[in-house]
């Protein structure tokens, strides 16, 4: 796969997610430890793929960073604030504003138009009907359905459905956006579409965080963190002329 | 506000959604709501129609029969002292005494005689004021006068159903045949709603009656009496008056009461009919609960998707309780007017004046609500308990 220009000279800012020390452990009698004392930081502005095999704990780690899993050990901190001591409702929130979300297999709910499933994300923060609308709108116009936004899923391909799932992820101007295998579901030249919105989308404010198995869509990314059996085995910098941070395989292990 | 105007906004969404599914849970709603108004509607449309039969009748009219005192085989009656004393009472405005005939065969013309032979038509022995004290109307000609009670006249009254059947005409003379005696008919009494058996009854003066028949002396065995104010209590005086502590007695009685009664008996009726919409009620909240137990399990990838949008679990289950909340409302509404509908259909057919209360109809409404609501409690939490991690299936 190639992808235009997926090293576009983003600065790189602040820790939007970390992980610290974190653990999680599956099961009470036969125990499986799926992630085992990881560190890990994700500031904005940065395009960064994890990667490993199946077992390695991605999926694991995917849940934990979008903060819809609890670690055993450890805390995770979106913004700064540990959530694991957050109650749920406050922790909803912070997920909501702070983390958007694309599936592999799109999860869109069927019975809404596209703009409806963008607007599904924007619920419940206080915003005016036309807010929502404008708001969900510009964001499928970035991805370039503007004129579709009227369609149901079922009327659409996979990859318009992989892009309205994307404006959904986008709309609420999330400081992450975690990305499982978003090109699983697709065929090449979909799958290369996403990736070169992906690429489009970085922007100091946000970072773009891609779990996958396939190498070639991580080294589409800038930084890419590899996993084994529950453990960061490599944190490395990919190609560009990023200046950026230097690859030291940090938090691997540790 | 708005959060609440966006809870609505995604209930009738996931609703309108399953268009079927969603009907058929609003049909407990509906049918017990429609079966419990429709119950109460039609038993007050018909007290209200009992209610103006009863204001026709006029609550203040008295029936009074004598009673048998220490005598046997005679008829009892209230002897003319006695009704002169109830006369007396105060309150009372208008007394009159009737009296059944017996064996007096009446031969409306001739050649019907085995016909009325064995099918007699009653002869009532009274005085001029009963169209007065029943409050009835003559159709055609006059009532019993003084001057027929002076002379005991032959001449007779007789009741509107029985001058159909004779195919009697207004102002036609014409005379009808006691006991092989000619009667000229003078009158024509129009319905006796009280007194249904009357419609078709031949009205003498008991001067005639004396005169013709073997009949002693004027004792009526009823009397009406008609008590505008205290109508209780000269009800409980009469028997009083027209015994006098002797061997004679009588029952007074308020028509209208008994009528009242029949509403009472019909109430029970509609408690019954009221119970049994309550149970298709609890029935339709236990279908709302099984079907959305269901759905929830159905969009369990839903949910979890609002979950990762940052909907919490408490946003979650209120969104399944508004579902179920849209339910009741529209299975309340659509119930109540369900309801009225039959009401008003039986009202029109059975010529009542259709009584609804409007307040009864939003509170009944307001009941299927809160049975949804209940029904949607724990499919709710079972909706917010589900695991985002589990339905999502991440790669």
């Amino acid at each position: 796969m190639t992808v235009a220009s997926p090293h576009r000279e983003v600065p790189v800012g602040e820790v939007v997610l970390a992980l610290e020390g974190v653990s999680r452990v599956y099961g009470t009698e036969v125990q499986v430890r799926a992630l085992d004392d990881v560190s890990l930081d994700i500031r904005a502005g940065e395009f960064l793929s994890i990667i490993g095999p199946s077992g390695s704990g991605k999926s694991t780690m995917l849940g934990l960073l979008g903060v819809l899993d609890l670690p055993t050990d450890g805390a995770i901190r979106v913004r700064g604030t540990d959530v694991t001591r957050l109650a749920d409702a406050e922790r909803s929130r912070l997920r909501g504003e702070a983390i958007g979300f694309v599936f592999q297999q799109f999860h869109l709910i069927p019975h809404l138009t596209a703009l409806g499933n963008v607007e599904t994300a924007l619920l419940y923060r206080g915003l005016t009907p036309r807010e929502r609308r404008s708001r969900a709108m510009s964001a499928l116009e970035q991805v370039g359905l503007g004129e579709r936004h009227d369609h149901r899923p079922v009327q659409m391909s996979g990859g318009e459905q992989q892009r309205v799932a994307i404006a959904r992820a986008i709309s609420t101007d999330p400081g992450v956006v975690l990305a499982d295998e978003p090109t699983g579901a697709l065929d090449s030249r979909n799958a290369e579409n996403v990736m070169q919105i992906f690429a489009d989308l970085q922007s100091p404010e946000r970072a773009i965080c891609i779990v996958t198995h396939d190498m070639h869509v991580a080294d589409a990314t800038r930084r890419r963190i590899s996993m084994l059996d529950g453990k960061i085995v490599a944190d490395e910098l990919l190609g560009g002329p990023s200046g950026g941070r230097v690859a030291t395989g940090a938090g691997a292990g540790s | 506000m708005r959060r609440f105007r966006e809870l609505v906004g995604v209930a009738t969404a996931g609703l309108t959604a399953r268009k079927i599914r969603t009907l058929l849970i609003m049909l407990g709603p509906i049918l017990g709501v429609s079966a419990i108004v429709a119950a109460i509607g039609i038993n007050e449309s018909s007290k209200g129609h009992l209610k103006a039969k009863l204001q026709e009748l006029g609550t203040d009219l008295i029936v009074v029969n004598a009673s048998a005192g220490f005598g046997f085989g005679q008829d009892p009656v209230i002897e003319a002292a006695a009704v002169a004393r109830v006369g007396r009472l105060p309150d009372v405005v208008a007394v009159t005494g009737t009296r059944q005939l017996s064996d007096i065969v009446t031969v409306p013309f001739a050649g019907a005689e085995d016909y009325y032979r064995a099918f007699p038509v009653p002869v009532i022995a009274t005085g001029p004021e009963l169209p007065a004290t029943l409050e009835v109307p003559m159709v055609s000609g006059r009532f019993l006068n003084a001057f027929d009670k002076e002379s005991s006249a032959r001449v007779a009254v007789i009741g509107r159903d029985l001058a159909d059947e004779y195919g009697y005409l207004a102002g036609e003379s014409r005379t009808i045949e006691l006991n092989g005696l000619e009667y000229g008919v003078v009158g024509v009494l129009d319905w006796v709603l009280l007194e249904p058996s009357m419609d078709s009854a031949v009205f003498v003066t008991f001067a005639a009656a004396i005169a013709d028949w073997d009949l002693d002396d004027p004792d009526p065995n009823r009397l009406y009496v008609r008590a505008p104010t205290n109508t209780a209590m000269v009800a409980k005086e009469i028997p009083i008056v027209v015994s006098l502590g002797g061997p004679d007695g009588a029952n007074a009685s308020v028509p209208t009461d008994l009528l009242d009664a029949q509403s009472q008996v019909d109430e029970s009726l509609n408690n019954l009919t009221k119970m049994m919409g309550g149970l298709a009620l609890i029935v339709g909240g236990v279908g709302i609960a099984n079907v959305m137990s269901i759905s929830v399990i159905q969009r369990s990838s839903e949910i979890g998707i609002r979950r990762a949008l940052g909907h919490s679990r408490g946003t979650i289950a209120v969104q399944f309780l508004f579902e179920a909340l849209v339910v009741g409302v529209f299975g309340g509404i659509l119930g109540a007017l369900v309801g009225a509908g039959v009401v008003w259909g039986v009202a029109a057919q059975r010529g009542y004046t259709m009584v609804l209360s409007v307040t009864g109809l939003a509170g009944w409404a307001l009941v299927s609500v809160g049975v949804a609501v209940v029904a949607g409690l724990y499919p709710s939490s079972k909706a917010a308990r589900l695991e985002p991690l589990e339905t999502l299936r991440l790669g």
